[in-house]
């Protein structure tokens, strides 16, 4: 396995392994990736912390509209990403990962304002991050497309997707696991 | 005054033990409120017996995106006397009672814990969307609790450990809790029954690092999906998918026909090479003919002898050939077979009915984020706009219902086009009815000149061309018939472009059976009939090669035009458009040229290998040119679903080929003078002299046989597999009818929290007059705008619940 085995025991291998979805060589080769972002951190300490903006410059997020609710959904604190942080998300992202996990991960991504509903305001921001910088809708086509995503998925009428009707529509999605998914 | 909300500050936990919940909905425990003030609130939660949602202020370490990283710990101490427990438990059992939701509870109840108690015994393994088989709250319970875990249960722990949302210094102190318990010391039974488990899993984690390592063409297609995204790379998994299936039936030829034949010759030492009046030349490779002929590559080369290796150790050539060939076949069926039940189970049976929330999955399912060249996500962010302007518009659009009349119209134009097309399929199989027979007329005097050793000279040229003038007549007709069949489309008024899409696909794939099978039932009936063709299954297996080449060289041609000269054509001619990658018109190439090698190789063993050769070469080809010249498309396209649907054509073509290959080998007479089953009445009479042969050794083989093939035993197994399968028909059918009421369930549930703000809202008023007026204030304070009301999910709805209460004391 090289000389990045050094790094890590067996049995913190063996711990890492049991609490993601990544088999040994891929845990390493995410080790590999995360420190080439800052190697003389990362020797020093392992738990080093990076700033998000040097997280998202690798070549799988620098493209990703949502790439700044990825770092606050899976970092431990708003100041920067450890390995451990970055290991977890590439974990859920991965191909093993079940459905409900993914699910779980994806309900926070898109609650843009944190607060356990996927309200119109962030569909709004979902849509616009959807279709980028150049692309706008109308005020009204916007409050038309969201009304029709209300109405289909809302089952209590409320004017927001909790975690259950979210789940209850994705689990009906069948393209949702080979869409979210990042291999490194 | 004894109030089922004022007893005190807080409002009150709903005692959980006292009352059925109606099904385990987890979704509504999450609906936890995190009031800023940190004041502790104990929010009713159902679902779950004896759970209480105990809320916590964010700590430091929890705070991710708002959440907390679990939703629930338990509590297990009682806070108040009994006494009032059982009158305040009366008295909200009676407001529960008058629930919606609770009104489905007695059908739904029973029917939901059974079906519940039944998934929580099965593993989820596919990636369902099942939670995890042990709650929250039963996970808190199960690593806190002082009582000893067995090995069971310790995995299934271990494995809702894994999927919890939490960081992964939360995940690890939980593990660390579950190991430092002390674990049952097991019974004998048990203890094996753990180190057996676990060997296996490390073999299995074994293997996942293996299957890692080794994985074929990994970073091209990193490459693909990043600039194209999961569409077109589901072809290129698709491909080696098709490759990987190839190889195990390689390998057994290999290893049971083509070894033991070079061992053969090698022990005969007759002949140091190969017998053949030609000399190679590059046109071999083409046609398949002339220094090929007497070769491995062919069934007439190989021995019908029995092979005496060492002493007394025979290898039967003509069993080994059969049984070679019978075990490919049935081991692609069951690799075919799983990967279409999986397949189907996971975009139909879950996926089902998902029509009606388009708009949905467009937005919340549509972002690939294996997408990573920037220019592929400008695009895809076009094609995202896009699908919802044409969405919008298709809204807005008023849906005109056709007339009679038009219906009508539409249907007998749709018959006719049908008919048109038939008359299409059935002329190019006379076609090839008919050059077949030319063929076999050019491919004889050919073939007459190598076999006739003693240089009986004709006037004929050698002209190996002839030889693939049929290949390339059929390979034409493929290429220009599903022409014909788009322009027809054109008049058929299709409104999805997708039902246009698979009755194009159908089409073409009804043309390619056609010819297939007019190829085939010739070649059983004239051919091996003729006298003028030695050896006839030779004479399959090099035309079947012949086929695969220039279908080869067809797909080779057709990438060529449509992607590189389109490009280099984009600017300098007008009208011309970008190229994109034909997805479904390349895959069903694929699953053609792999029934053309399913088909042949029993008549031509080394087939296979030629087909893994060419799987590689068009893999690099095709992703060079998809890398060079095609855009991505704009129009979305679900690769998902259709993936089951080329399944099943492949699953065709399979059941198909073996059709074929059967009769081949049960009904028609093997050429005498080449072959493993020369003089034999059909090749298939092998296994009853080999059954008989045993018979002789054994005798009570005999009477085995006897018994299995009576009618009585097939008659006994026939009931018993129809009883299996009515019986899981019935379980199917109860089973959706459950989920339907869960469905229901659902709804209702939904309406639950407008139905108690309803009742809160009589309460309040009904208060207003003997508390003090600012109850009220508060509560429509919170009101007045009007989202709060319209809202209550939520911190709100606690919120303004929990103040108006208080207000109220």
């Amino acid at each position: 396995m090289g000389a990045v085995q050094s790094v890590f025991t067996e049995q913190e291998l063996d711990n890492y392994q049991a609490l993601t979805y990544l088999s040994k060589r891929a845990i390493l080769n995410v080790y590999k990736r995360f420190s080439s972002l800052n190697p003389t951190a990362i020797l020093h300490d392992k738990n080093a912390r990076m700033p998000f903006s040097t997280v998202t410059d690798i070549q799988e997020l620098r493209a990703n509209p949502f790439k700044d609710q990825l770092m606050k959904v899976f970092s431990s604190s708003p100041d920067g990403m450890t390995f451990e942080d970055f290991l977890d998300m590439i974990s859920v992202f991965s191909d093993e990962a079940p459905k409900s996990v993914k699910v779980e991960y994806a309900f926070r991504i898109y609650d843009f304002d944190g607060d356990d509903m996927i309200s119109s305001n962030d569909l709004k921001e979902v849509i616009n991050r959807l279709t980028g910088d150049d692309n706008a809708f109308t005020e009204g086509e916007m409050q038309l497309l969201i009304d029709n995503i209300l109405e289909e998925s809302d089952l209590d009428v409320d004017d927001a997707l909790s975690f259950a009707e979210f789940e209850h529509v994705i689990s009906k999605a069948p393209d949702f696991s080979s869409s979210f998914r990042i291999r490194l | 005054m004894s109030h089922p909300y004022q007893n005190t500050g807080d409002f009150d936990t709903i005692p959980m033990h006292q009352f059925n919940p109606a099904f385990q909905s987890a979704s509504l425990e999450r609906q936890s409120a995190l009031p800023p003030d940190g004041t502790h609130y104990e929010f009713a939660t159902y679902g779950y017996p004896e759970t209480r949602a105990h809320l916590e202020p964010p700590g430091p370490e929890l705070h991710r995106g708002g959440f907390r990283s679990l939703h629930r710990t338990q509590t297990t101490d009682n806070r108040y006397g009994d006494n009032r427990e059982t009158k305040d438990d009366i008295a909200m059992e009676n407001l529960l009672k008058r629930l919606p939701s609770r009104q489905l509870e007695s059908a739904a109840n029973n029917a939901a814990k059974t079906l519940h108690r039944r998934h929580s015994r099965n593993k989820s393994r596919h990636g369902a969307i099942y939670h995890s088989t042990l709650r929250d709250g039963d996970l808190e319970d199960m690593i806190g609790s002082s009582s000893l875990l067995d090995a069971d249960e310790e995995e299934r722990v271990e494995e809702a450990i894994r999927s919890t949302p939490a960081t992964m210094a939360t995940r690890r102190s939980m593990i660390q809790k579950l190991s430092s318990r002390k674990r049952k010391s097991p019974g004998f039974m048990k203890r094996m029954n753990y180190s057996i488990g676990m060997g296996w899993k490390h073999f299995k984690d074994n293997m996942a690092e293996l299957k890692y390592t080794m994985q074929l063409w990994h970073s091209h297609l990193k490459k693909i999906e990043g600039h194209f995204g999961t569409n077109v790379l589901s072809y290129f998994v698709f491909l080696k998918w098709l490759l990987l299936i190839n190889i195990p039936t390689l390998l057994l030829t290999l290893g049971f026909i083509v070894a033991p034949q070079i061992i053969y010759r090698w022990l005969q030492q007759d002949t140091l090479g190969y017998i053949s009046s030609e000399k190679f030349s590059g046109m071999e490779l083409l046609t398949g003919a002339g220094w090929f002929e007497p070769t491995e590559l062919y069934y007439g080369y190989y021995t019908n002898k029995t092979i005496q290796v060492i002493g007394s150790k025979s290898y039967k050539m003509q069993v080994a050939y059969l049984f070679t060939c019978g075990g490919y076949y049935l081991l692609t069926i069951i690799i075919l077979g799983q990967s279409i039940l999986s397949s189907y189970r996971k975009y139909y049976i879950e996926a089902g009915g998902f029509q009606s929330m388009q708009i949905v999955f467009k937005v919340l399912c549509s972002w690939d984020h294996g997408l990573t060249s920037a220019e592929a996500v400008k695009l895809k962010h076009k094609s995202v706009y896009l699908e919802f302007k044409e969405y919008l518009a298709g809204a807005n659009k008023d849906k005109m219902r056709k007339t009679m009349i038009d219906r009508c119209k539409l249907f007998w134009l749709r018959v006719f086009t049908n008919v048109v097309v038939l008359v299409l399929i059935g002329a190019s199989g006379y076609l090839v009815f008919y050059l077949s027979g030319t063929q076999l007329n050019r491919n004889t005097l050919f073939s007459n000149q190598t076999t006739s050793a003693a240089g009986v000279s004709t006037n004929e040229t050698k002209n190996p061309w002839l030889l693939l003038v049929l290949p390339l007549c059929i390979g034409l007709i493929h290429r220009i018939m599903p022409i014909m069949f788009d322009f027809i489309e054109g008049y058929e008024q299709y409104e999805i472009p997708k039902s246009e899409l698979y009755m194009h696909l159908s089409r073409s794939m009804v043309l390619r059976v056609t010819t297939l099978s007019v190829l085939v039932i010739y070649w059983y009936t004239e051919v091996s009939q003729s006298p003028d063709v030695p050896c006839w299954e030779t004479f399959m297996g090099q035309e079947l090669y012949r086929l695969v080449i220039v279908d080869f060289i067809f797909t080779l041609f057709s990438t060529l035009i449509s992607e590189l000269i389109r490009r280099l054509l984009v600017g300098r001619v007008k009208r011309v458009t970008h190229p994109t990658f034909a997805l479904a018109r390349n895959t069903l190439e694929l699953i053609y040229s792999q029934a053309l090698c399913w088909l042949g190789t029993f008549f031509a063993p080394l087939l296979s290998l030629i087909v893994i050769i060419k799987l590689i070469i068009i893999f690099y080809i095709k992703m060079i040119s998809v890398l060079q010249n095609c855009k991505p498309s704009e129009r979305p396209w679900r690769a998902t679903w259709s993936h089951t649907i080329f399944l099943g054509y492949l699953f065709l073509f399979y059941l198909l080929t073996t059709v074929a290959v059967a009769c081949g080998i049960i009904f028609i007479k093997p050429s005498i003078g080449c072959g493993p089953y020369q003089g034999k009445d059909v090749m298939y009479s092998v296994v009853p002299e080999l059954v008989d042969s045993w018979k002789e050794e054994y005798a009570w083989i005999s009477t085995v046989i006897y018994f299995v093939s009576s009618p009585g035993f097939i008659a006994a197994i026939l009931v018993a597999l129809g009883m299996g399968v009515y019986m899981i028909r019935t379980i199917m059918m109860g089973r959706q009818e459950a989920v339907q009421r869960l469905k229901q369930q659902l709804v209702l549930e939904g309406k639950d929290k407008t139905f108690l703000l309803n009742l809160l809202n009589q309460v309040t008023e009904r208060h207003t007059c003997t508390s003090v007026s600012t109850t009220v204030r508060p509560l429509t304070q919170q009101i007045s705008p009007q989202d709060d009301i319209v809202s209550p999910g939520g911190r709100v709805f606690v919120r303004s619940l929990a103040e108006s209460t208080l207000g109220g004391r």
